[in-house]
């Protein structure tokens, strides 16, 4: 294998765990809300742009702009379910089609704040994040690694582990998991499942905003870097959209993925990347590449 | 111990009850029954908190319970087995269990406790322990959906159909189980499509038609009622 593919591969890697982490972040609230968040990619770009705001106007270190992104974020994905999500579920209940309204109102709030963080500074000219480590790349069988993928890799995959260990082993994780399997059961144990609903989109608005301040040192940062949203949404279908080993292990397939299509085809077809795998996943694997058949849901 | 008085409930337009009343004394089992539609479930349903009644009262205790939350029903030491198969499928049979504890949620000690009390009840559980839910059978499901509702420490059970879908001889294992908890101390409020069974297990019987009280008497003597013979029995 040539030294460049090697590292086509690895730079694919890097970026294939954070799109793991914005797929997790859309299909733990599909399962939550049976919507898809379609301002999930925001969430990455805000989260991006609150880490750049940090380190520009403070130069604060990358292990305290952490948890300012993280809580930030947080707050952000709990405050639009509480202030939109369950109103418009109020208003649409008993009605055909429930899910449509919030489904666009996750389009508004992907706009809205699109626009809203050009008022900030440093949204006007393109940036970039530094790397999150400094450092000679390591040298791996001739291969050199850059730190910062390492990092990345590193910071993701605990997030991840984190998360996972949360949600099997915690009685809160348990009961977030309950009141989306199941929430009229859940509320008859005395499980508030309107507070779960809220907890689960604050910390989807976590994990992509952690995903933005991974992704802003590898990534050119522009308010339009919402966009991201489809190369998670394609890593979300390979895992048959509600099966979350499927979705990390399909965030990491699509970010190698397109890395080669990019090396094999030039750079400029990396973009059709995620349609093609969406396409071809839907055509002939709709219900994933991990999942069993076809996933009814019970009404 | 729990007693309902003169409540009506509605869905929208829907009438769903009109001043139904019923008493169910502290150590007995009660059965309500009624035809698909009656109002059984939704009764239920206005005893744990998830519908809310327009009139008349629920007490419990010496306590009135109606409009308080859920949450706080469960904890004053009511839980419901729903009707269905209403389980959490894609966690494992323990997790469900858990659960079923979870106002009880910082007491881990008890709560292991409870399990290992549910798992003598059901070992077919313990066997299964570690198997997601959704792949459990439906007698081991209803099972499991009891062995939850115990993992609340309740004193009042309420159980929407919980022969509904099982074999004549899980039918009869299911009654036993019922018996033995009342046997424990358990208050049982069973309301059943099984009128012979439930009318020989209970001590006193409720008949819900549209939505209003058209029977009630101790078990006995609606079994040999020619009207409830006929309409439910069918003898
Ligand atoms: N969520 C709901 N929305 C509207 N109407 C409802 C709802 N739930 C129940 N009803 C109506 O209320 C009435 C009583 O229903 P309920 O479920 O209490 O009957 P049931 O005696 O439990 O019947 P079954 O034996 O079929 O379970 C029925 O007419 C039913 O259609
Ligand atoms: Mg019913």
């Amino acid at each position: 294998m040539s030294t460049t593919l090697a590292l086509v591969i690895i730079s694919g890697i890097a970026t294939g765990a954070i799109y793991s982490l914005i797929a997790l972040s859309i299909v733990i609230v599909y399962k939550a809300s049976d919507a898809v968040n379609f301002a999930a990619g925001e969430f990455t770009m805000v989260g991006a742009y609150i880490a750049l705001f940090f380190i520009v106007s403070a130069s604060l270190p990358y292990y305290l702009i952490f948890p300012i992104v993280a809580a930030a974020t947080f707050i952000l994905g709990g405050a639009f379910e509480r202030l939109v999500v369950v109103p418009i579920t109020n208003r649409t209940k008993g009605r055909e089609n429930p899910l449509i309204p919030i489904v666009i109102a996750t389009f508004g709030l992907s706009l809205m704040l699109t626009g809203f963080v050009r008022v900030f500074p440093y949204t006007e000219e393109v940036r970039s994040l530094p790397p999150l480590i400094r450092g000679a790349p390591i040298f791996v069988g001739g291969v050199p690694i850059l730190l910062t993928d390492i990092a990345i890799v590193v910071v993701a995959v605990t997030a991840i582990l984190g998360f996972w260990l949360f949600f099997s082993y915690t009685m809160l994780g348990k009961a977030l998991q309950a009141s989306s399997q199941n929430p009229r059961t859940a509320a008859l144990s005395g499980i508030p499942v309107a507070k779960m609903r809220m907890i689960v989109w604050a910390i989807a608005g976590l994990m992509a905003g952690v995903s933005g301040m991974l992704v802003g040192p590898k990534l050119a940062l522009t308010p339009n870097l919402g966009g991201i949203i489809m190369i998670a949404i394609a890593a979300a279908v390979i895992g048959g959209f509600s099966n979350l080993p499927g979705s990390i292990l399909g965030g990491f397939i699509v970010g190698v993925v397109q890395n080669l299509i990019g090396y094999f085809f030039g750079s400029t077809t990396i973009a059709v990347a995620p349609f093609l795998i969406i396409m071809v996943v839907l055509l002939f694997r709709p219900q994933g590449l991990f999942g069993g058949p076809v996933h009814v849901k019970k009404v | 111990m729990l007693k309902l008085e003169g409540i009506s409930a509605s869905y929208g337009a829907v009438q769903a009850l009109e001043g139904v009343s019923l008493e169910v004394e502290a150590g007995k089992i009660a059965c309500l029954l009624g035809a698909n539609g009656a109002g059984k479930s939704s009764t239920l349903n206005c005893i744990s908190g998830v519908v809310p009644i327009r009139s008349g009262a629920i007490w419990f205790d010496g306590q009135r319970i109606d409009g308080r939350s859920i949450e706080q029903i469960v904890r004053h030491g009511i839980a419901q087995v729903p009707e269905g198969r209403e389980i959490y499928p894609e966690m494992s049979v323990a997790d469900n269990l858990v659960l079923g504890a979870w106002i009880h949620r910082r007491d881990t000690k008890q709560v292991r406790n409870d399990i290992a009390r549910v798992y003598e009840i059901f070992p077919r559980l313990k066997e299964r322990e570690q198997q997601h839910a959704g792949t459990l059978s439906g007698g081991e499901q209803q099972m499991l959906m009891i062995g939850r509702a115990l993992m609340s420490r309740p004193r009042l059970l309420l159980m929407d159909e919980p022969s509904l879908g099982l074999s004549p001889v899980l039918v009869e294992k299911l009654f036993e189980v019922i018996e033995h908890l009342n046997q424990t101390g358990l208050t049982i409020l069973l309301v059943e499509q099984n009128a012979q069974l439930a009318l020989k297990t209970s001590e006193y019987g409720y008949i819900l038609e549209n939505g209003e009280m058209a029977f009630h008497g101790p078990s006995g003597e609606l079994r040999s009622n020619e009207k409830v013979r006929e309409a439910y029995l069918g003898t």
